[in-house]
């Protein structure tokens, strides 16, 4: 097999490459991903007690339960609107604090306590928030606790669901560029005659499918990098991070280059691509739902590069730490060579029967 | 010479030509068959329950504080009133949502919440700690007990408060993990008690407890990630079927067996109705099945899902329809497939968040087909409940499968 063939293949993909759509989604799909997750579900896993406020007096109250951490708090102009809100769980609890609220507080006229809880609302969320107001009264009213409260911290804090997402969107990086990318590419040539062509001239199969490989690892690596900087977790070790992405890569490609090799058509590529979808999504999820069997997550090809990537880019390890991990996804990329040395062979036998 | 033959005849035919074609295409009769299996699969490992109860660990135990506050207070000298308000004071009462293990030592307490300790109830609701380190087996008939937040108590707590002797001090052990809002509910519970036990009235009047709570109360019967999941697993299959049927149309399209079929007594007329006939029977078996299999359909819901899963599912054909004919190749097929699908995806995650949708959401074409869905499958949605969602549904319906129809019609035409 020639390199030199081989790199001249590889140069006419990488021109080549970006006419394809899923050159595109691969470019675009991590960006969306980390907007999407990050943004609109970040707080889907670790959802905080929402707190809804009608407060037509300027209350102490509301000023202090703003400061708060972990309360989401929304002001409202309307208790109708209020209760509906916390009616159909758009808020756990509701609180009315009238004009001279506060002032009545103080002056001990006891006012009544305007405060609902949604019929949907977690007890848990109710016991929260109904605390802390009673709290903010007792600091309205101006009381002085007859007891003194330490708080002692043990560990560090757990990792929050924004990062935790992060698995999830590396792994959409990896199988858009790293496996469709390089699967449809080949699938494409072989539809539009243009494998064929090659295949009369000193090109062997091997040249088209390294170079196709190459590409796939080097695009799947870079936009690893790429999702993982977007995320915020690429340290200080980026040379550690680049050699296990390159690593995720080179497996993801070839998965990509087995399924394009026995996909005779864009339809039967896509179609093993959404059937093998949940096996090779499936190692990420254990990242989101950290108390499942974790042995499990071992069963599935990515979760050999997912992990690695983890302990490494996320957790800030080392090559070291996760050797045992690559050398598994390095056994199973080069396990597969000749399934897809024997699939070449079906392949070029079925274009050869025209 | 030929005898005319009536156009359901040729409808029919066409439809067993599609059959044929679609079961012939093996690796796809094997994916259908997988993802079914694998929905199967993954819906019986989703949580069937809800955790919405605070967990808190306390030393010493409720009762010796109490007990202990007797006998100290009636050495004071306290009146038998200050003794039987003790008695009533409501300190850390079980109540919904607060799941309380008490301990006997702060220490142990302290050592269970820094994780050097396991903290084991059996099943007499006895505690029982296992030192993990030091090779202690694991209890038999008990389960473990998740422990993040403490509160150690002096044990004079009540009659020093009581008493309103000064520097009272209450310690909070807490996992560095457990969120804001739970650790400054647990100070204010603490100062709370001590507040009430000094006597100190709260500065309002609280509402009775049966009025504050607005709409039906589930606590203890919330909506679990499995419930959650059985209407957006039912919808996912449907609109997932757009990619399937749309590859079928387009193929029939780019290899131009359209125009062979309309040689025939076929016209386009015929070519559509069996186009969306297959795309809608074959959107709603699989609905269907995953229903069965996710066991959504009750005797109360049963007419309500269907109608609302045939809906969906000639939506998606509509859709399918329209994507099959703008798409010039496979790969252009799939791009505009995924630029219609991705964002009608989109309302199905609202599933899982609480409340109500945003307003662009609700303006998708397929969030009146999910919040149907989840009406009937999690919050026993009746016909009645449905009606504003099933019209808005109808007009989208109408829309986008005229749509799909027409896109179809004049590709054909153009062939």
């Amino acid at each position: 097999m020639s390199l030199r063939l081989t790199w001249k293949l590889l140069k006419k993909d990488l021109a080549m490459g970006p006419r394809s759509p899923f050159f595109l989604y691969a470019l675009l799909l991590p960006v969306v991903m980390t907007v999407v997750l990050q943004f609109a579900f970040g707080s889907l896993f670790s959802p905080q007690p929402r707190l809804g406020i009608v407060d037509t007096g300027n209350s102490e109250i509301t000023a202090s339960i703003r400061e708060m951490d972990g309360i989401d708090l929304k002001r409202l102009t309307n208790p109708a609107e209020l209760k509906s809100q916390v009616e159909k769980n758009d808020l756990d609890a509701g609180l009315i604090l009238p004009g001279g609220f506060d002032q009545a507080v103080k002056a001990g006229e006891k006012p009544d306590l305007q405060f609902f809880v949604g019929g949907e609302s977690y007890a848990s969320n109710r016991i929260i928030l109904m605390v802390t107001a009673i709290d903010r009264l007792r600091e309205v009213e101006g009381a002085v606790a007859p007891v003194k409260v330490n708080v002692v911290d043990f560990g560090q804090e757990g990792l929050p669901i924004s990062v935790r997402l992060v698995p999830i969107i590396v792994f959409y990086a990896l199988v858009m560029a790293g496996l469709f990318v390089p699967g449809s590419s080949l699938v494409e040539e072989k539809e539009q005659g243009t494998l064929m062509a090659l295949l009369v001239t000193p090109v062997r199969t091997g040249n088209v499918l390294a170079a196709k490989w190459m590409l796939g690892t080097l695009f799947a690596a870079v936009m690893a990098t790429v999702t993982l900087a977007m995320n915020n977790v690429l340290g200080a070790n980026w040379v550690d991070v680049m050699v296990v992405v390159l690593i995720a890569g080179a497996l993801s490609s070839m998965i990509g280059i087995t399924v394009g090799v026995f996909a005779k058509d864009s339809t039967v590529l896509f179609g093993t691509v959404k059937g093998m979808g949940i096996f090779l999504f499936a190692p990420s999820l254990f990242y989101i739902f950290p108390q499942w069997p974790q042995w499990i997550a071992r069963i599935f090809p990515l979760y050999w590069v997912i992990e690695p990537i983890w302990r490494v880019s996320v957790m800030g390890g080392s090559i070291v730490d996760v050797w045992s991990e690559l050398s598994v996804a390095v056994g199973i990329t080069v396990a597969m060579v000749p399934l897809v040395m024997w699939l070449a062979r079906r392949m070029q036998s079925q274009m050869a029967a025209g | 010479m030929s005898r005319p033959v009536s156009r359901p005849t040729i409808v029919v035919a066409l439809l067993k030509k599609e059959l044929t074609a679609y079961s012939r295409d093996k690796l796809y009769l094997f994916l259908t068959i997988l993802t079914l299996v694998a929905v199967s699969v993954l819906f019986q490992f989703l949580p069937t329950s809800v955790n919405e109860t605070l967990t808190l660990a306390v030393s010493p135990s409720i009762q010796s504080m109490v007990s202990g506050a007797q006998d100290t207070l009636k050495g004071l000298g306290a009146t038998d009133e200050q003794l039987s308000a003790l008695d009533n004071a409501d300190l850390t009462g079980q109540q919904e949502g607060l799941d309380l293990v008490e301990f006997g030592s702060e220490e142990e307490m302290a050592r269970v919440i820094e994780g050097k300790l396991e903290a084991w109830r059996t099943d007499s609701g006895e505690l029982v700690l296992r030192d993990k380190e030091a090779g202690d087996a694991k209890p038999e008939n008990a389960k473990r007990l998740s422990l993040d937040i403490g509160i150690a108590f002096p044990a004079n707590f009540i009659a020093d408060v009581a008493t309103k002797q000064g520097d009272i001090a209450v310690t909070i052990y807490s996992d560095a993990g457990v969120p804001a809002e739970i650790q400054g509910a647990m100070r204010s519970f603490v100062r709370e008690a001590a507040y009430q036990l000094a006597g100190q009235a709260l500065p309002v009047g609280m509402p009775a407890e049966d009025t504050i709570v607005l709409g039906q109360d589930r606590t203890g019967d919330q909506a679990t990630i499995r419930d959650k999941m059985r209407p957006m697993l039912i919808f996912m299959i449907l609109l997932m079927e757009t990619f399937s049927m749309s590859a079928l149309v387009s193929t029939e399209v780019l290899q131009r067996t359209v125009t062979a079929v309309l040689v025939t007594p076929a016209k386009i007329g015929d070519f559509l109705v069996s186009k969306t006939i297959f795309g809608t029977m074959l959107a709603l078996t699989q609905g269907l099945i995953v229903m069965l299999v996710v066991q959504a359909l009750t005797p109360q819901n049963w007419s309500l899902l269907l109608v609302t899963a045939l809906m969906g599912a000639i939506m998606f054909t509509g859709v399918a329809l329209l994507v099959g004919a703008a798409g010039k190749d496979f790969m252009g097929q799939l791009f505009y497939a995924m630029l219609f699908v991705i964002p009608m995806m989109i309302p199905s995650f609202s599933v899982l968040f609480p409340g109500t949708a945003a307003t662009w959401v609700q303006a998708i074409p397929t969030y009146p087909i999910i919040d149907i869905l989840v009406g009937a499958t999690i919050y026993g949605a009746t016909w009645s409940d449905s009606w504003g969602s099933l019209a808005y549904a109808a007009v989208w319906l109408v829309l986008l499968y005229g749509a799909g129809l027409l896109a179809l019609k004049r590709k054909v035409e153009s062939l």
